[in-house]
């Protein structure tokens, strides 16, 4: 019934913090991104920057000022869009949070 | 408070806003729709009347190079339609003013 014994080396210190703007977890970002000009990437790569107006644990995202980016170039133009989360690649916060 | 963006706390806020109104449509497989929306549920199914649909069908000639696809546009039209929920990409509905 012996317990294992405890490893042997002691953890190793934590490296240097990151910063502090790196701090938190995911949802965080998306908190802090909410009305900020972001850039929304599709699995498809089609590209939609505009102003995040919100967004739902589905990823689902209401845009505003929404300008469509194929292949670097603008295609069109949305006043509000619906984006529905599982097409969603990434969110890239496009202005300093 | 912005009254614009008080009014959308969820993204589902942006198409339940868009109920009888004419509203576009990006689907998967390069297809858009326009119609006026009556119904929409979690999934985003949807249900649209007087509906256009525009079918962009790329074609690579045999051979040519890259970016000399010809794109031929078909377009259709229909009274009454019901759209799965998982083919949807992107809902833009009308400006709000």
């Amino acid at each position: 019934m012996a317990t294992p014994s405890p490893p042997a080396a002691p953890a190793p210190a934590d490296p240097s913090p990151p910063p502090a703007a790196t701090l938190g977890s995911p949802t965080d970002f998306l908190k802090g991104v909410v009305g900020k000009r972001v850039v929304v990437r599709l699995t498809s790569g089609i590209d939609y920057h505009g102003v995040l107006s919100c967004l739902d644990g589905y990823m689902n995202i209401a845009l505003e000022q929404t300008e469509e980016h194929v292949g670097g170039t603008l295609t069109n133009r949305y006043g509000d869009a619906f984006i529905r989360g599982n097409n969603v690649l990434y969110i890239s916060a496009a202005e300093p949070l | 408070m912005d009254p614009a963006s008080s009014a959308i706390q969820e993204p589902f806020d942006l198409i339940r806003l868009s109920l009888s109104e004419r509203v576009f449509v990006k689907l998967r497989g390069d297809r858009e729709l326009t119609g006026v929306l009556h119904a929409y549920d979690g999934h985003m199914n949807l249900i649209l009347s007087d509906v256009e649909e525009t079918i962009m069908i790329v074609e690579q000639p045999d051979g040519a190079p890259e970016g000399q696809n010809t794109v031929n546009v078909a377009k259709r039209k229909m009274e009454m339609l019901f759209v799965r929920g998982d083919g949807v990409i992107l809902v833009s509905p009308p400006s709000r003013t």
